[in-house]
């Protein structure tokens, strides 16, 4: 069936992102100034200016800093996953990513709540990163 | 920063109303425009002495609608400003901006004005969900636009503080009582119990529908002046005796203020660093309540209670007719019609001006009579705080 959901649509600065996922690696910008893990992707650090910058790789273990619960489904293609979750997880390295967490009932999502993430390949281009429960916890 | 020698300097002489709510078959432009030269007749000015003219930013036209300019709204007025201008991200700083073109004497009467035809319009302001693909990759993962940001921001508060439905319940319950004795409010007719609050179904947990503020089809405009000049005008002016600005800016996701401070703790420092007074001496709030939680956090904020310490405090009915401090007397946003900040602005100019019907602040609603109106406005995903302390003269 086809994937009826927005795809991402990536740009100059957040091509490697995204070509990260498809390889099922989070790739984040890392300051070689001042070591400033950063997101989103820029061409220049937020916290001194440098323009060094290395990529890493995050294990993609972090915890849920917020989430929603949609109810309503504001897209068509989202009607038959309602209830979901939206949610900013917070990796160790810093960045705060928009994601979903799945493999959990809503009810059972808390802020803090430590997950990891789990990767899901929607068609050849691209693959998304969505959090689930840490398996370790 | 000092902005003392601003105090009370300059003061707003006229509002203008449209119809509103639920008004079909009208375009933006025609509420802009009678909002307008509704202002300037109710200031008692020619439309000749207007010579700023600033429009908040205008959503993707609706129907067959142009787009909303400040030279389409200048041109249907009949009028050539020196200076006009129109943000384009909700930035609120149209008051701030408006001062200090009269302070260097750029312009003398600034024309600030708001109109949408968002409810006949059915303006979702969710372009991303309506009208073909997201703009960003939030959509991605389902995530489409403003009442999820901000209940992202209340999640993250109820979890760092004693917060949730049972404060932000006060809030839209008590708004709804003030809606009750606004004849122009679109929830006029519609009481509203905690009960049915309880019952409401979620719209985005946590939020329920009541915790979120409809759209509404009208306009409204003000026209700010120097108060030297407004003592010769038809309205009794109401001065501006302090005003603050603060831009956080951070994208809601990547941000570390969801459960404050906001933008709203260091606009309003500098508001009341320039009113030279402390929250003790507001006789009333009208708070920019996109969503309830947004009133909690932005009086949070201000320091009228600690974190956590709002849902004691909303309760009894302190902010709703016959309260100790009422707040958004109007209805607000929630449950009057929005308007962007020119809702809570107006309403504490009206009140003021003692123009305010049955709602009147004073005897006739048990309250207080109000010489200091403390408002707010509020823009992106609290990116944008304006603080504005309005006096009676």
């Amino acid at each position: 069936m086809a994937y009826k959901k927005p795809l991402p649509k990536p740009n100059s600065d957040t091509r490697p992102f995204w070509d990260g996922c498809r390889d099922h690696e989070l790739r984040f910008q890392r300051c070689k100034e001042c070591g400033h893990v950063r997101w989103p992707p820029s061409i220049i650090c937020p916290r001194c200016y440098s323009t060094e910058t290395e990529w890493i790789v995050s294990d993609g273990k972090g915890r849920v800093y917020s989430f929603v619960v949609y109810h309503v489904a504001f897209h068509p293609a989202f009607k038959d996953e309602l209830p979901y979750v939206t949610a900013i997880v917070e990796l160790p390295e810093g960045p705060h990513l928009l994601t979903n967490i799945v493999e959990c009932d809503t009810s059972e999502v808390k802020c803090d709540m430590p997950v990891e993430v789990i990767w899901e390949d929607i068609n050849e281009e691209f693959s998304l990163p969505k959090f689930k429960p840490a398996s370790d916890n | 920063m000092n902005l003392k020698h601003l105090r009370d300097k300059y003061s707003i002489v006229g509002v203008g109303y449209t119809a509103q709510g639920n008004v079909p078959n009208r375009t933006a432009l025609s509420f802009h425009v009678e909002a307008c030269a509704n202002a300037i007749k109710d200031a008692g000015l020619k439309k000749e002495d207007i010579d700023g003219l600033m429009c908040y930013r205008h959503f993707e036209p609706l129907g067959n609608d142009t787009e909303i300019t400040p030279y389409l709204i200048a041109q249907y007025l009949g009028i050539k400003p020196r200076i006009i201008s129109q943000e384009a991200n909700c930035a609120r700083g149209h008051l701030v901006n408006a001062i200090s073109l009269l302070e260097a004497g750029f312009c003398k009467y600034v024309l600030i004005t708001y109109a949408d035809n968002a409810f006949s319009g059915e303006r979702t302001f969710l372009k991303e969900a309506t009208h073909g693909e997201p703009v960003d990759d939030n959509g991605v993962f389902g995530e489409f636009g403003l009442v999820a940001n901000y209940a992202l921001a209340a999640r993250r508060a109820m979890h760092v503080f004693d917060t949730g439905p049972e404060t932000w319940m006060e809030v839209a319950v008590s708004q709804r009582k003030w809606a009750n004795l606004n004849p122009i409010a679109m929830m006029n007719k519609k009481l509203l119990s905690y009960e049915e609050y309880n019952d409401a179904r979620w719209l985005i947990e946590p939020f329920r529908i009541y915790d979120a503020c409809p759209v509404s089809d009208g306009g409204r405009a003000y026209i700010v002046t120097s108060t030297e000049r407004a003592g010769d005008l038809k309205q009794k002016p109401v001065s501006i005796m302090g005003a603050g600005q603060h831009n956080p800016s951070v994208d809601i996701h990547q941000s570390d203020f969801m459960e404050g401070p906001t933008g709203a703790k260091e606009a309003g420092k500098t508001a009341f660093n320039m009113a030279g007074i402390s929250i003790d001496d507001i006789d009333a709030c009208q708070i920019y309540d996109c969503f309830t939680y947004t009133v909690e956090i932005t009086l949070q904020d201000y320091g009228f209670f600690g974190p956590g310490e709002g849902k004691d405090w909303f309760k009894g009915g302190r902010t709703a007719p016959g309260g100790e401090l009422p707040v958004n007397t109007s209805g607000g946003l929630l449950s009057e019609a929005y308007f962007m900040g020119l809702t809570p602005l107006t309403e504490g100019v009206m009140q003021l001006m003692n123009r305010c019907g049955d709602r009147q602040l004073g005897p006739k609603t048990k309250t207080k009579e109000p010489e200091i109106i403390l408002c707010s406005d509020n823009g992106g995903v609290f990116q944008s705080n304006s603080t504005v302390i309005l006096r009676r003269p």
